[in-house]
């Protein structure tokens, strides 16, 4: 009876938000992955078919121009790719394109800063592979130059890729992730060890696929001019990362890939990054990905995971049944099943039809109460609190081995004594459809998680100073101002010594607890006698990511 | 002959040609695409999607635009049920063609008279406080709160009265049908 009340009121809820979201003019998540059954997907048809009765929300008065920008880009960026279908070498492209293309833009302006991010995004999704010649040079402060490496390195659209060092640190070493397998061959050891193909978080400096991935997640890019590398015409982009210094990235007109990288002065040290030479493949040659032991070399595994053909036996060897997703999400389909020795944690890799996506699914016998990574957001599964990261960065519990994954994102819960996370490439959308296909419960995202309460003091903020604060957290310092724990542990300790804090703090990092986070808004609960101060509230003002610093916005005095 | 009948190639396509094709149709297959998902950000963002694929597909098949609103409606119905298909992973339950008989051929996109009427009749059939927090939440576009304001009721009645209406609306509907 109760559990029929709880859905009824679950239910209320959502149809109550899911008509909010329309008259907010949004995209419901339900539009957008969320799961329902079928009677409440039902409902939100009644629902837009009630809203027919109204006038729809035009778009605001520059839309048709956005469009046409849009489409134009579509239109300049697809005679590009005919050029780049074939595999090409430099100097191989007709002069005639080039200029076609040049023209279109200068005569439009279309080659702004979106369009450039666009274009490169747009001539990625066309490479499936690529081999080339990768230069690495750092410059201190004085302008002293030196190359620290040269790299020879083979990468697909699947993730698969292989470097081999050239020249400068660590020259001779070579490392292959083929996806089944990946390897290290270190010839002055004379040993090959052998490592988990997944996760891995290892990404050799300006892989493209990454380097595309990241410009158009930037906070802001901005084309500084055009200049000629390499006997290339480029243009010249700043990239504003979010969090961390900006820096510039030297796309090439022809191809529109990025060909050169450089980072900001960082401790005295910059770095730049090219491709001295690169040509486009159809796939990375098989002899180059084949796993092959040098004479005279000894294995080493470093693998702590027992692969198994199937689930009975994991259950062998984990010592418990582990629950399997019933309906897997569209154009997803099981991979591998393994076992994590050290731990005993059961692992479920799923991929895309098309190799690029990738979501593991993890279970094993908890230890202990769920304790939440205290930087994650905070969602619910059913009627259990979950964390949410995005990307992967601590890796708390069961996600040991999956810290500093970027480009994941990870759902992580505790249920009747077992703990399980899933972790992908993906939407959180779509890792909803996998917990949700366990039968955990439907999910909320922190971000539906409803944020009423006000606190009792308010405390006065200074945009400037936040905006400041913001900044100097980008530039890498006072990282502590992410952690919602250590910035209320720091308010409440200056509410205890005014005058400032000597040694330890007079309240523990362990007697505070998150109760609430939607990745927004959090409050932090402290569970220490003789504190002057209960609930600590914070809201991230100026950046709602991982990024984003928590300012103290009020609290509830004890 | 009129700028809509045109015949447009693949071949033909420039920048004036794009710019043409935006300004002249965007109106209609906006509305078109708005009118099943009933939200701004999303039917924008689907709108863009259309021409974007639609002006990739007219180049990568050399193909031809014989009639241009009804091609890019096609495009957009079709990233629509991508989108909600892939999303959901698995065929979405609620099929909004046959919601909606004979829509997606013909070219008129805003909602008929039939429909108009079958919708207020459902109306009718509600009672009074059911169709009150029906007009005033999804027609009007009030808050939870101002309707429990408007209402003298609280806002967790609010949400129960209206989770009732819609789901008595939706079998009124459904036996209509």
């Amino acid at each position: 009876m109760k559990d029929r009340e709880r859905d009824l009121s679950d239910y209320t809820e959502k149809l109550s938000e899911y008509i909010d979201k329309l008259n907010e003019e949004k995209k419901p998540e339900q539009h957008g992955g969320k799961i329902d059954s079928p009677e409440q997907e039902r409902l939100y048809e009644t629902v837009r078919q009630v809203r027919r009765l109204r006038e729809p929300a035009m778009p605001a008065d520059d839309f048709p121009q956005k469009l046409t920008k849009t489409a134009a880009a579509r239109l300049n960026r697809r005679k590009v790719y005919n050029t780049l279908r074939n595999k090409w070498y430099w100097n191989a492209v007709a002069a005639a394109v080039v200029i076609v293309a040049i023209a279109l833009f200068a005569f439009s302006g279309l080659f702004s800063k979106d369009n450039a991010v666009l274009a490169m995004e747009e001539a990625m999704s066309e490479v499936k592979a690529y081999h080339g010649i990768l230069e690495f040079v750092s410059t201190n402060a004085e302008g002293e130059k030196t190359v620290q490496n040269k790299m020879e390195v083979w990468a697909d659209e699947k993730g698969r890729y292989r470097v081999d060092i050239l020249e400068g640190y660590q020259a001779g070493l070579i490392t292959v992730n083929n996806d089944e397998r990946k390897w290290h061959i270190r010839p002055e050891e004379k040993k090959v060890h052998l490592f988990a193909p997944f996760p891995d978080p290892y990404r050799f400096v300006f892989e493209l696929w990454d380097e595309v991935e990241e410009a158009k997640n930037a906070k802001k890019t901005e084309i500084l001019g055009e200049e000629t590398v390499l006997g290339r015409k480029t243009t010249v982009l700043e990239v504003h990362p979010r969090g961390g210094v900006p820096y510039k990235l030297w796309i090439d007109r022809e191809t529109h890939l990025p060909l050169k990288k450089e980072s900001g002065m960082l401790n005295a040290l910059q770095y730049t990054v090219a491709y001295t030479e690169i040509e486009f493949l159809e796939e990375i040659p098989a002899d180059k990905m084949a796993f092959s032991v040098p004479e005279g070399f000894e294995t080493e595994d470093r693998n702590p995971e027992q692969v198994v053909t199937s689930v009975v036996e994991a259950v062998k060897i984990a010592g418990f049944e582990p629950t399997v997703p019933k309906n897997l999400p569209a154009s997803f389909r099981g991979k591998s099943i393994s076992v994590e020795m050290l731990t005993g944690t059961i692992k479920l890799t799923y991929s895309s039809d098309d190799g690029q996506k990738r979501v593991v699914l993890l279970e094993r016998k908890a230890e202990g109460d769920f304790k939440p990574a205290t930087t994650a957001a905070i969602g619910k599964i059913g009627y259990y609190n979950a964390e949410f990261q995005s990307p992967v960065e601590v890796s708390e519990g069961i996600l040991k081995t999956f810290g500093g994954m970027y480009g994941f994102r990870s759902i992580r819960w505790q249920k009747d004594g077992y703990e399980y996370a899933v972790v992908g490439n993906v939407s959180f959308d779509t890792l909803a459809g996998f917990v949700e296909s366990l039968g955990a419960g439907t999910v909320r995202m922190p971000e539906n998680m409803s944020f009423r309460e006000k606190p009792q003091v308010e405390v006065p903020v200074d945009m400037e100073s936040v905006e400041n604060e913001q900044k100097s957290v980008d530039a890498g310092h006072s990282p502590w101002k992410l952690d919602p724990v250590f910035v209320a542990q720091v308010f409440v300790s200056l509410k205890m010594s005014p005058e400032g804090i000597q040694g330890d703090y007079p309240v523990a990092y362990e007697n505070l607890e998150v109760v609430h986070n939607n990745g927004i808004d959090a409050v932090i609960e402290v569970k220490q006698e003789n504190v002057p101060v209960k609930r600590v509230y914070m809201r991230r003002l100026v950046r709602q990511d991982n990024t984003g610093i928590w300012t103290v916005i009020g609290y509830d005095p004890a | 002959m009129p700028e809509e009948k045109r015949k447009i190639n693949a071949r033909e396509f420039d920048l004036s040609a794009v710019e043409r094709l935006c300004t002249d149709t965007w109106e209609a297959v906006y509305r078109y695409i708005y009118y099943r998902v009933q939200n701004r950000e999303e039917a924008e963002d689907i709108t863009q999607e259309t021409y974007a694929r639609a002006i990739s597909f007219m180049q990568k098949q050399n193909a031809r635009m014989d009639n241009k609103i009804s091609f890019l409606k096609k495009v957009s119905l079709n990233i629509l049920r991508d989108r909600w298909r892939k999303a959901k992973g698995r065929p979405s339950e609620v099929n909004m063609d046959e919601l909606n008989p004979g829509e997606v051929s013909t070219d008129d996109f805003s909602l008929s008279s039939t429909e108009r009427q079958v919708i207020t009749d459902a109306l009718n059939e509600l009672n009074e406080a059911q169709r009150m927090v029906v007009e005033l939440r999804i027609i009007r576009g009030y808050s939870v709160t101002e309707t429990a304001r408007i209402m003298n009721k609280t806002e967790g009645a609010v949400r129960t009265l209206q989770y009732r209406a819609i789901k008595n609306l939706s079998e009124i509907l459904k036996n209509n049908e």
